[in-house]
């Protein structure tokens, strides 16, 4: 005999994997526009600009699921944090790809530019940022709020690396003005690293709302007295 | 989770004003225990709604309220029932005059066999109210307070009859008015209605309840959540949780009230 509410039960599955779906397509959209940039691939950075409609269409047919689901099914408490949740989490998951596709045109406009120095902490920043959406949509799937915690903890070491590339290409550029230009878009680069890490923090964050009905600001990034960080070399904070 | 009534966390009182107050409430049928140990504080001017599976009691509470479980053979009490302050079973008090105070709708509507005009002037006549003018004057003012003037003012002399559910029920809750109550019981007052008559008794009690104490148990959670303040969950006879609806609704403390909430009961 079927249990109360296993129609429902399954179409609220069916939502939790459109949505692992959708990060794990966004996921790939990020190590691809990288790998571009890194390879001077514009291939590869051409397929990326082209996936984001299709990130686009799942963020829009999800958001649909969504409100039918609340339409037709009057979800109460737990529920209904879960639908809210991931109707504000495909919001960060589609910026995501916003900002890969960003690095993807970044990639086509530097593809015949030789770096003046090796992409060392963009690959790194990226490989965190990757592990991070991992974690957040699995936290989401298991619920498991250690992998919430997890993701919060990454935030720190992003912003380390960014504010490390920024003085570090502020130096370069000051004695360099020739590199300023290719200075200056892999710092965008950089920047939109750091704010996909901020939007997998806002995803972390959306998730444990949805297990404990809290809505906190848990990341000291996201708070109005947050100071940067010392920088990855170690120095001091100097804002 | 702890014993209901016990565990402070799952039972909160609200803010305000305190127009009933239980404390270890306890209803037996013969030897039958039907409610178990209830202790909660019902807001003055405020919706509170009480929800729960059938045979939960809810309906057993709430006629405990006005002691309309007097009435059934075999009924005992414990505990207390206090409005404003003052335990509504002590032996001084005249169930009368307490149910004039604390008035009943029920879930069938429940005209009487006579006119509207006579419907809604029982009460007060019953209460000692007989020139004309003072009656018109009451039938007028219930009347319009249960949104039911405009449709019935032309055929005030029409059998309650003749009205429609939706109509009846309003009449209903005019009759109680008409006594002026302080606290008004609502046991399922939609649950015969279609959803347009629903709605329209829904924005009825929301425009009472500046004025009166309204507690209604209610199967609809969706009504529940769109029209009380407060919300408390009964299961088994007992008080699992009450609070503020949107707690109740939204972030529920306990597991049994969380899984009711949802539709994951049986």
């Amino acid at each position: 005999m079927r249990r109360t509410r296993q129609a429902f039960d399954e179409q609220m599955q069916d939502l939790q994997r459109r949505l692992v779906e959708m990060g794990a397509f966004v996921e790939s959209m990020l190590g691809n526009a990288v790998r571009a940039l890194a390879e001077h691939d514009v291939k590869l950075a051409r397929e990326v600009i082209a996936a984001d409609d299709t990130a686009d269409d799942m963020d829009l047919a999800i958001e649909q699921q969504c409100m039918r689901l609340l339409a037709l099914q009057q979800p109460m408490a737990r529920d209904l944090r879960t639908i809210g949740t991931i109707m504000k989490v495909i919001s960060d998951v589609e910026r995501i790809g916003d900002y890969s596709v960003d690095i993807g045109r970044t990639a086509v406009r530097l593809a015949d530019t030789d770096y003046f120095k090796p992409l060392v902490d963009i690959p790194r920043m990226t490989d965190i940022v990757r592990q991070m959406l991992r974690q957040a949509l699995q936290a989401l799937v298991n619920r498991n709020l250690d992998l919430v915690t997890h993701v919060i903890e990454c935030d720190d070491a992003v912003d380390r690396l960014w504010y490390g590339l920024l003085d570090e290409l502020e130096g370069i550029m000051q004695k360099r003005p020739e590199v300023v230009p290719q200075a200056i878009a892999l710092l965008l680069v950089a920047r939109y690293l750091e704010r996909i890490a901020d939007h997998t923090v806002n995803i972390a964050e959306r998730i444990a709302y949805m297990e404990t009905g809290r809505l906190e600001t848990l990341a000291p990034s996201h708070r109005a007295d947050y100071r940067r960080p010392e920088s990855a070399e170690g120095g001091p904070a100097t804002d | 989770m702890g014993l209901p009534g016990m565990d402070s966390e799952l039972i909160v009182k609200p803010e305000g004003e305190v127009k009933i107050e239980t404390s270890g409430l306890g209803l037996f049928y013969g030897e039958f225990q039907a409610l178990r140990d209830v202790s909660v504080t019902i807001a003055a001017r405020q919706i509170t709604a009480l929800i729960g599976p059938s045979g939960c009691s809810k309906t057993s509470f709430l006629r405990c309220l006005n002691r309309m479980n007097d009435l059934i053979s075999g009924a005992r009490v414990v505990g207390e029932v206090l409005l404003d302050g003052r335990d509504i079973y002590h032996e001084a008090t005249d169930v009368a005059v307490l149910r004039k105070r604390v008035g009943m709708v029920f879930q069938t509507p429940n005209p009487f066999p006579m006119s509207i005009y006579d419907n809604v002037a029982y009460g007060p006549r019953l209460h000692g109210r007989c020139s004309r003018s003072e009656l018109d004057e009451i039938v007028e003012k219930s009347l319009r307070a249960a949104a039911l003037w405009e449709e019935a003012k032309d055929k005030l002399r029409k059998s309650a009859l003749d009205l429609s559910g939706g109509q009846q029920q309003r009449l209903s809750i005019a009759r109680v008015l008409a006594v002026e109550p302080e606290v008004l019981l609502m046991d399922e007052p939609c649950s015969a209605l279609d959803p347009t008559a629903t709605f329209r008794i829904e924005e009825l009690m929301i425009e009472l309840m500046t004025r009166y104490t309204i507690v209604i148990v209610t199967h609809n959670m969706y009504q529940a959540s769109r029209v009380s303040h407060y919300a408390g969950f009964f299961l088994l006879g007992e008080l699992v949780e009450y609070g503020p609806t949107e707690q109740i609704f939204e972030n529920p403390k306990d597991q049994r009230t969380d899984d009711y909430v949802r539709g994951r009961f049986g």
